[in-house]
């Protein structure tokens, strides 16, 4: 059966009726949202009230975290100073625009979603902050999954969708202890295939145009598709002005340009 | 050419330390001491222990301290670590334990054990108290080897240098690799990664400790009190 | 022998970049002139603000002022190159030195400086031949840097916004800005051209606080939004205090030599 993955919606309502338009005309009727339903666009409350009354499932995305627990991403989150003073005000814009009731739904998400062998994150299974990048050393990408009990972890929190599929894996060691006096043992570890798949960006897309993007699924045959489906991204532009929010976040998203540059950095975890 | 002793789990025993410290003198050749964590526990008194440990005897090597397990335990139940308490310390040993603990150490002490770091990067090692994770990572010879690589990782080094198992081992990486494709929206690559040449080292605890010659890669397994002159069980 | 030469062109045709060559190129001393240039039919002349010159001085310490009137009653040197910078929308209408602008003479008289040739970016050969660009109801404007030391990855993501286009249609746009660690850079993009010119002077300040030397930044372009500009260009620049966070620890560098590992 086939289900649709969306992730990262950021607040923009245009991109995200879009891409339910694009699920409800294929027929999908299970939908699982990975996080960042708000941040620096310009409908948080929309787009929340959206989701909930859809009832999609959702995990918790870094901005849901940070609009409840207040502003507490550290500072190496961001890539530059510029980067923080904008996502500080996009932050301080949304956390007074949001209602009671939705603060309230964003804080009930949880961490992950676990359907079977299927594992559903925001960032990584560390942590919502960590980056899980299509070229990441394999190995680390595939610890995440393996330690995380899983045999696919959807993801998003990069901007960018892929499928990454790991196989044909093997560590060997040699492992020597003091108690044995023996030579050195060989031990060999057989890894079995693990698949990343990222859902990319609804509301802020960064693969190279403009169009929002999100995956589907399909558990029988194991397919997956990336799916870019374009919207009235004018009407997400208009709104971002007419809500008082800085132009350039809207000559960015015109652009396909993140409102702030993603951090690089794939082995960064937010240590606090 | 330098040579590091690696020393963890002293725990407050006074008589152990400087023991250490008499072996080293009897060897030579060692210039750098790091002391990789639980320098305080709950079976002793570690004010003694701890002045000694920041004002070094003459003649002594100076040591360098990083945090350990039960520094974490400490500091997180006096408030040191935001919300956090030392619940894994009261789930393991009971709420006994944590007063131990509390009584084992001056307040005075606190700041200079609240300013330890978590780890040291040395050329192109990381000596740590557990690993890149978290302080109470327990790895071991008998430890999956995709974890052990993913630890090297996170810390970008060849060899990483572990004391909370307690345990003295080697574990090299010595082959393997693995295969990925990745399907974006520009098109599909292959990506072929060989298992890099690493190692995670056990330095021991209490009276069996670690050298190490950066210079020669050479690791030594020792205990205190081990025939003088002997080289311990040592093997590159 | 000596030798006057004027050089005139548009906006980011490359005419300081072609100077720095021949002075590179000239085995006698050098001397540099910026001339400031008329605004001609709705395109105005952005301020330089001696940005070319403090960049040749950078790269050419030895280069003289020829706009120092005390060099300017001395002897000329034997082999002097003198260059003469003069910003030019529109070709000469005559051919050679007749075709100078004749607002230039009285400034040049008083400098003792009598060109003995005038070549026109576009118009001569001699000159590399780029960017014909239809300069028309241009706005020229700039910001005065003094003291201002920015984030570097900060100023990476505002130069990539300002040419292209977040503030309005930039054709020209250059600057010297300061950085942390002492260093300084010489921005310099045209809308022609594919890629910035991101160029290290040779002087480095030490990492201690602002340092003191020109800074600034000019822009030439259509619908420009100096508001939003300057709104940005606060929010990339660091306080006193991150300053001093980032500086203490080069200054300690500076002193103690580094543990050889």
């Amino acid at each position: 059966m086939a289900h649709a993955v969306i992730s990262c919606l950021h607040a923009n309502l245009a991109a995200l009726e879009a891409v339910l338009a694009d699920i409800d005309q294929l027929g999908i009727a299970t939908i699982t949202c990975l996080g960042d339903l708000v941040g620096y666009g310009p409908q948080p409350n929309e787009v929340v009230t959206l989701v909930r009354e859809r009832a999609i499932p959702c995990c918790q995305g870094c901005w849901d975290e940070d609009i409840i627990e207040g502003l507490n991403s550290c500072e190496c989150s961001y890539p530059s100073q510029l980067a923080e003073r904008r996502g500080h005000l996009a932050h301080q814009w949304t956390a007074d625009q949001l209602s009671e009731t939705n603060k309230a739904f964003l804080a009930s998400l949880p961490m992950t979603l676990r359907r079977d062998r299927l594992l559903f994150v925001h960032g990584s299974p560390n942590s919502q902050h960590e980056y899980l990048l299509p070229d990441m050393d394999a190995f680390a990408a595939l610890e995440r999954v393996h330690t995380a009990d899983a045999d696919t972890l959807f993801c998003g929190h990069t901007h960018r969708p892929y499928v990454r599929e790991l196989r044909d894996g093997v560590i060997r060691v040699r492992v020597q202890t003091v108690s044995d006096q023996s030579a050195a043992i060989e031990r060999e570890m057989p890894l079995s295939v693990r698949r990343i798949i990222n859902a990319g960006s609804v509301g802020e897309p960064r693969h190279g145009n403009t169009h929002a993007t999100y995956v589907v699924h399909d558990e029988a045959t194991g397919s997956v598709e990336i799916r870019a489906v374009p919207y009235d991204l004018e009407r997400t532009c208009r709104a971002i002005v007419e809500a008082g929010l800085p132009p350039v976040f809207a000559w960015r998203l015109r652009h396909g340009f993140e409102y702030a540059e993603r951090a690089d950095d794939a082995s960064h975890v937010c240590e606090r | 050419m330098a040579r590091w002793a690696l020393v963890s789990g002293l725990q407050g025993d006074l008589d152990l330390y400087e023991a250490i410290q008499r072996d080293l003198r009897q060897l030579g050749r060692v210039d750098t001491l790091f002391v990789l964590g639980d320098l305080i526990g709950p079976d002793r008194d570690a004010n003694a222990l701890l002045h000694r440990l920041q004002l070094p005897r003459r003649g002594e090597l100076q040591p360098q301290c990083l945090y350990g397990w039960w520094e974490d335990q400490l500091l997180a139940e006096l408030g040191y670590r935001g919300e956090r308490r030392a619940d894994p310390l009261r789930q393991r040993f009971g709420q006994a334990a944590v007063e131990a603990l509390q009584q084992a150490v001056d307040p005075g002490r606190m700041a200079w054990l609240a300013a330890l770091q978590f780890g040291f990067i040395e050329l192109d090692c990381a000596l740590l108290h557990g690993s890149s994770a978290d302080v109470g990572d327990r790895l071991g010879p008998d430890s999956s080897p995709l974890l052990l690589l993913d630890r090297l990782t996170r810390m970008d080094v060849n060899r990483l240098f572990t004391a909370r198992s307690g345990k003295q081992f080697s574990v090299e990486l010595s082959g393997g690799g693995i295969a990925s494709a990745v399907r974006d929206l520009a098109g599909e690559r292959q990506l072929q990664q060989v298992v890099p040449q690493r190692k995670v080292i056990g330095i021991g605890s209490g009276l069996r400790y670690t050298l190490y010659d950066p210079g020669s890669d050479r690791i030594a397994f020792r205990t205190v009190g081990q025939q003088a002159g002997s080289r311990g069980r040592g093997f590159a | 022998m000596s030798q006057i030469l004027l050089l005139s062109g548009p906006p980011g045709c490359g005419k300081t970049s072609w100077i720095l060559n021949q002075i590179q190129s000239h085995s006698g001393p050098s001397g540099y002139l910026r001339l400031a240039g008329y605004p001609d039919e709705g395109l105005a002349q952005a301020r330089d603000g001696g940005i070319d010159r403090a960049f040749l001085l950078d790269q050419c310490p030895e280069l003289l002022d020829l706009s120092d009137l005390d060099q300017a009653l001395a002897p000329h040197p034997d082999c002097l190159l003198a260059l003469i910078e003069l910003p030019q929308f529109h070709p000469p209408a005559q051919a050679g030195l007749a075709g100078v602008d004749r607002r230039v003479m009285p400034q040049l008289q008083a400098l003792h400086l009598t060109p003995d040739v005038h070549l026109h970016f576009g118009r001569d050969p001699e000159l590399p031949q780029q960017d014909a660009l239809d300069f028309s109801h241009l706005l020229g404007w700039s910001l005065n840097l003094n003291a201002a030391v920015w984030d570097p990855a900060s100023l990476s993501s505002f130069w990539f916004e300002l040419v292209n286009g977040a503030y309005g249609d930039v054709y020209r746009a250059k600057a010297l800005m300061n950085l942390p660690d002492g260093r300084a850079f010489f921005c310099n993009w045209m809308v022609s051209q594919e890629g910035s010119q991101f160029l290290p002077l040779q002087t480095i300040a030490p990492p201690d606080g602002r340092p003191d030397r020109l800074s600034r930044l000019v822009v030439q372009g259509k619908d420009l939004d100096p508001a939003a500009i300057e709104a940005t260009v606060a929010d990339c620049v660091l306080s006193n205090a991150v300053l001093e966070l980032q500086q203490a620890p080069l200054r300690q560098r500076h002193t103690q030599p580094t543990r050889s590992a």
